[in-house]
């Protein structure tokens, strides 16, 4: 299976410019949301029909942290005028639905919070996904940023088959 | 595939604290949402009392009593190696955010410890859908094989950064809400705590199965074609039983763009003929905890032979002709749908069904 | 006003994270919604809210009336310098 990952403290809009280029709402996502949407970017740029709409992936997305960054950041415009564009990304699941809009994947997107991260918990958690009948594949991330600038971030394209063998 | 059941069910809430309470203030129509003056501005919200309490986390207080309720009824042990536990919320104990590590996974293995679960908690904090995801969860580590029971439990407390982010998204209502009513102009905001222990033993209430799926659209805003909600609805249909299928309980926000996007999945999905009830006109959005309650008190209608009234609700202001119940009416169904949807564009369905051994 | 579009132009491309744009790359009688112009959506509405707010005292109470003020540059120019606090 596919596997990419950005360094801690990465530049991550040079990453974008990089990796992507096309995208600008970029700009405006958390750093859990940039790590997801960059890690993607990387593990399925050459894909072939890459922009097609499809159910059959899924996004599962797995932290300890969730989106505690931005929780501080929104925390912090609360004393004067709460910012409705930091609290939106004060979900952990907002990376998975970015990652869904950018690729247009109709599947399943969950976000996980686990104690560490701890291969034998994660990837059996990935394979019980994979019960869902419709899930053909699915973009596996652990991304877990306890502030804007340290960060593991780390994702596997997976295959029904790769999983369930 | 190994069929799953609700052995037990536990609930903590401003109008009861008991399935059979919460159940009996529905039909009542006898809601907790009341207006708090000041947050600094003020809102509309169904809050549980904190009197007497004075531990650490009252987040973490509610989750363990709605749990202990439900392994009691279940007279479940859960300190075996085969017991499992998945928490949903969304926003946990985030009032301390300035002074304590807030982190979800922390606050699960306290809520874990508290009940004497020894496996690993997983929490799954997937929007305004998580309590239905972490419903799935549940039925999918059953069907792993590696779980006999797993309880299910969701939780949400209010706290100003909670109020004012929706606030500032303009989603509040400042009066009591009206689900799918043309006078509609917003959600409220509710607390609770509800919890469901699910066990391949047989029971009366089986989780068929269920579905998450994204709209792909947009993180905040609905979509407009009803996508994720309508493939959601679409990977249950073929396992319905149409003629037993008492009614749909929907998410039902009330705020405009969500009640306008269920009525069109419903019309996709060729549920227009089926009743549709919501429950957020009593207790408001529960979060975390909202698609485990509003599960437990429409079991709790069905064995009543009864779809509940939507509180709120007189006249149908959605685009297309969805048979919302203003009052209570009979019904013979033994199957319910329940439907969630959530920012980051997630949707939920699940299939419930009466015919188990009582 | 030519300085207030201005001023108004660099706020907006802070206050929603517009990367790379300079007040020149602004039409300040492109629409700013939809799909000509700057593109922007239901988020962006509410955090100009908060703009206006915080930098004018100027209070909307709801997304629709947002979607009058901040049909362009030149329009939200107006509205600021005929209805500011501050």
């Amino acid at each position: 299976m596919k596997h990419v990952s950005i360094p801690s403290g990465a530049d991550l809009g040079a990453l974008y410019r990089q990796v992507a280029g096309d995208y600008p709402k970029f700009f405006k996502m958390d750093v859990l949301s940039k790590l997801g949407f960059l890690l993607t970017e990387m593990l399925v740029a050459d894909e072939t029909d890459r922009f097609q709409p499809r159910e059959d992936r899924a996004v599962l997305v797995f932290s300890r942290e969730g989106c505690v960054a931005n929780d501080r950041h929104y925390a912090a415009s609360m004393a004067d005028f709460p910012s409705p564009a930091l609290f939106v990304y004060t979900l952990p699941n907002i990376v998975a639905g970015e990652i869904a809009i950018r690729n247009k994947y109709a599947g399943e997107t969950s976000a996980y919070v686990l104690e560490k991260y701890d291969e034998e918990q994660l990837w059996a958690l990935v394979r019980e996904a994979f019960q869902d009948r419709c899930t053909q594949s699915a973009v596996v991330a652990w991304i877990d940023c306890p502030s804007d600038t340290v960060w593991q971030a780390d994702a596997w394209l997976v295959s029904r088959e790769e999983i369930l063998k | 595939m190994t069929k799953v059941f609700c052995t037990g069910c536990g609930v903590v809430t401003p109008v009861g604290n008991t399935p059979e309470a919460v159940f009996l203030a529905v039909r009542a129509g006898r809601s907790a949402l009341q207006l708090y003056p000041a947050q600094p501005e003020p809102y509309m919200a169904s809050l549980l009392s904190r009197e007497g309490f004075n531990g650490p986390s009252f987040f973490e207080h509610i989750a363990v009593e709605a749990a202990r309720k439900a392994v009691a009824q279940a007279g479940l042990d859960p300190s075996g190696p085969r017991v499992g536990m998945v928490l949903s919320t969304i926003k946990g104990n985030v009032e301390q955010i300035d002074s304590e590590d807030v982190s979800l996974a922390a606050a699960a293995i306290r809520i874990a410890a508290k009940l004497g679960v020894t496996s690993k908690p997983v929490v799954v904090s997937n929007a305004c859908i998580s309590g239905l995801a972490a419903l799935i969860q549940g039925m999918r580590m059953l069907r792993s094989g590696a779980y006999d029971h797993v309880i299910v439990v969701g939780a949400e407390v209010q706290s100003r950064f909670i109020v004012t982010g929706f606030q500032s998204l303009k989603a509040l209502s400042l009066q009591a809400c009206k689900p799918f009513d043309a006078a509609r102009d917003g959600l409220n905001l509710g607390e609770a705590a509800a919890a469901m222990v699910l066990s391949t033993q047989n029971s009366l209430w089986e989780l068929v199965d269920g579905a998450v799926r994204n709209d792909a659209n947009h993180i905040s805003g609905p979509s407009r074609t009803g996508e994720g909600s309508y493939n959601a609805l679409k990977y249950l249909l073929p396992l319905v039983n149409r003629e037993q299928l008492a009614f749909v309980n929907v998410h039902g926000t009330a705020t405009r763009y969500n009640d306008e996007m269920e009525a069109i999945a419903l019309d996709r999905a060729g549920l227009l003929d089926v009743p549709v009830n919501a429950l957020k006109g009593i207790f408001g959005h529960t979060m975390g905890a909202a698609g485990i309650l509003e599960s437990i008190v429409s079991m709790q209608a069905c064995d009543a032979g009864m779809v509940l009234p939507t509180q709120g609700f007189s006249e149908l202001g959605v685009s297309r002709p969805v048979r919302v119940s203003a009052q209570e009416m009979p019904t013979n169904g033994t199957e319910f749908i329940k439907l969630l949807s959530g920012f980051g564009g997630v949707n939920g369905a699940l299939l419930f069904r009466k015919g188990g051994a009582r | 006003m030519n300085e207030l579009i201005n001023e108004l132009k660099l706020k907006v491309i802070e206050a929603l994270n517009l990367e790379g744009m300079t007040p020149e790359d602004i039409d300040e009688n492109a629409p700013l919604f939809g799909d000509q112009g700057l593109g922007l959506d239901s988020i962006d509405v509410l955090e100009l809210i908060v703009l206006l707010e915080k930098n004018y005292g100027i209070r909307l109470a709801t997304p629709q009336e947002g979607k009058e003020v901040f049909k362009s540059m030149a329009v939200m120019a107006e509205y600021v310098a005929a209805n500011r606090k501050k």
